[in-house]
């Protein structure tokens, strides 16, 4: 075991490597921390999140813009690829699963990307469609796979209006079904007028729900642990 | 009436040439088909982009049917791409309004990157289409509108050409290399331009809306952006318009560096604060949303927000992308009828 500093040490690396997308350093570290035996859940979290949760910041103060954002992402993964296989199941009371696409007309995928990306950490199940998706595709899928979500995105004014009919086919099928709109034309009157239950305008706004998302599964797992240290 | 004192094309020609005018022109250098439009000549939208006579009727249509106050070609962003070699897809499965999209890349990695531009551009997909389509116009409205066209921005063009998340990543990590490819769609991009200036239009819109500050920094924009975009605009002769849609407040100065005659702006922006930076006599088209506006909002709120931009200092007023097709006559009317009522 690692000692507690050398945990947190390990922990600032992975976070800078995040923020700095140094991928080397992430792999390096990733690896570092599976073989002093640090808990990879830990790693994860409090080391490659953390390092997001701070380029959010600075993506939000405009230091950061998005090809900045991309190869943090790239760095991120590749931590993420090494540690992923030895997290343990964590028993939280979610067992989320997401079916994610780009809408028919629209070949624009970063934000989505990002958005699945803090999905992926998440531990979600996710279902990604690509971009271009046919708007039946989205209802298919879910159908299939019995997802708690479906995101929709598009960047374009001229692609979002397929959304309404997604939205509309989704919730006749399965009233339960939750369905995040999101990309730069999308806006919370549209959300509530197509009958939406949460939206994101932009990247800086997708990063930061799902970095609120994650911070709360954090929250709820550091609660989950100290009701079973007591 | 001041506004029988001149047609819709002189004024838009003179606001070009820094004349007085009575009110600000309502226009646009970007897509303005309606549905009400091709529903007139029975045209399906999948099928405009591809013959000359349908694209030609449905641009002029938006003058015809609501006294806009141009008629602009194409109504997607793939010509250029198309042109350099990549395959387009029009959607024509589809019954609703789709926007044609690049289906194949030229570069598919950061080792293919040195392109060649092929020869007889002005020969190639459909750039002899746009072509006829622009002297069709011409002939049918332009005697009494500006008949206009648009280009991509070198940039946004790259971003059609190979993946965009690769083109952003080489941007910040070797923007030699993305700059090199930039000059050579600047090349190609003067070529179609110049092609379509002969072909009649009387001003062209460079849509570089992949360099927004929503996506880029301010920096990368000037460093590596503004180079190739004063490029082109050094060499075009006709009236030129450089639009970029989201965060420009930041960019608008090195915007109108670029040498472009006007630039545009969507409805991010903020347009009092940016005429106060460029001063007075700036040529600053903008900037109303025309989806949340235009199409889904009701007539007071069309009015309340074009009367908002002409307040606020637009040259003209256009809209901050392409008009929704759907939109209502109801509200594209009360846009005419504010911006006619307007005096200064």
């Amino acid at each position: 075991m690692a000692t507690e500093e050398r945990r947190k040490e390990i922990l600032e690396t992975l976070k800078n490597a995040v923020i700095q997308y140094d991928e080397d350093a992430a792999k390096e570290f990733s690896q570092m921390a599976l073989d002093e035996g640090m808990d990879a859940n830990d790693a994860i979290f409090n080391g490659l999140v953390s390092g997001m949760e701070e380029v959010g910041r600075l993506f939000e103060a405009q230091e950061y813009f998005v090809p900045e954002l991309l190869m943090c992402a790239d760095a991120l993964y590749v931590g993420l690829d090494i540690l992923k296989p030895h997290v343990k199941q964590l028993d939280l009371g979610i067992r989320g699963s997401v079916v994610i696409g780009t809408v028919e007309g629209d070949v624009h995928d970063i934000g989505k990307n990002i958005v699945k990306m803090m999905f992926d950490v998440a531990g979600f199940q996710v279902y990604d469609l690509g971009k271009d998706v046919p708007l039946d595709k989205f209802v298919e899928e879910h159908m299939k796979t019995h997802s708690d979500l479906v995101c929709l995105s598009a960047m374009m004014t001229t692609t979002m209006v397929g959304m309404k009919k997604v939205i509309d086919d989704l919730k006749a099928k399965n009233p339960d079904v939750k369905i995040m709109i999101g990309g730069a034309p999308v806006s919370q009157d549209i959300a509530e007028k197509w009958g939406a239950d949460g939206y994101s305008p932009d990247a800086t706004n997708a990063l930061k729900d799902a970095i609120n998302m994650i911070s709360s599964l954090k929250k709820m797992k550091e609660e989950a642990e100290a009701k079973k240290g007591s | 009436m001041p506004d029988d004192a001149m047609t819709p094309r002189e004024r838009v020609l003179k606001l070009f040439a820094g004349e007085k005018i009575d009110r600000p022109p309502c226009f646009s250098g970007m897509g303005n088909v309606t549905t009400e439009g091709l529903k007139k000549f029975g045209y399906k939208f999948a099928a405009v982009h591809s013959d000359a006579k349908m694209m030609a009727d449905a641009a002029a249509s938006t003058y015809k049917l609501f006294g806009f106050e141009c008629g602009v070609v194409p109504f997607d962003l793939c010509v250029e791409a198309e042109a350099l070699g990549c395959a387009v897809n029009v959607y024509s499965h589809v019954e609703d309004i789709l926007y044609p999209t690049i289906k194949t890349k030229l570069v598919n990695s950061e080792d293919e990157m040195d392109i060649a531009i092929p020869s007889g551009l002005t020969e190639r997909g459909r750039v002899p289409l746009m072509r006829e389509a622009i002297g069709l116009m011409k002939k049918d409205i332009g005697g009494e509108v500006v008949a206009g066209a648009h280009v991509l921005g070198p940039f946004t063009l790259a971003g059609q050409v190979m993946e965009l998340n690769t083109l952003l990543k080489l941007s910040f990590k070797k923007p030699d290399k993305v700059g090199k490819l930039l000059d050579k769609l600047a090349d190609a991009l003067i070529i179609i331009a110049k092609e379509y200036e002969k072909a009649g239009a009387d001003y062209i819109t460079v849509r570089e809306m992949g360099a927004t500050s929503d996506v880029l920094s301010p920096r990368v924009f000037k460093t590596l952006i503004l180079p190739y975009l004063q490029k082109i605009f050094s060499k075009l002769e006709l009236n030129t318009v450089l639009h970029i849609c989201g965060k420009t407040n930041d960019i608008a100065v090195f915007m109108l560096d670029s040498g472009a005659k006007a630039i545009s702006v969507d409805q991010k922006n903020d347009v009092a604060e940016t005429r106060k930076k460029i001063g007075d006599s700036a040529l600053l088209f903008g900037n109303y949303d025309p989806y949340n506006v235009l199409v889904s909002g009701t007539t007071d709120q069309v009015r309340e927000t074009i009367k908002q931009c002409m307040n606020n200092g637009v040259s003209a007023v256009w809209p901050g992308c392409d008009i929704w097709p759907t939109v209502p006559p109801a509200n594209f009317n009360a846009m005419m009828d504010e911006v006619k009522q307007y005096r200064r």
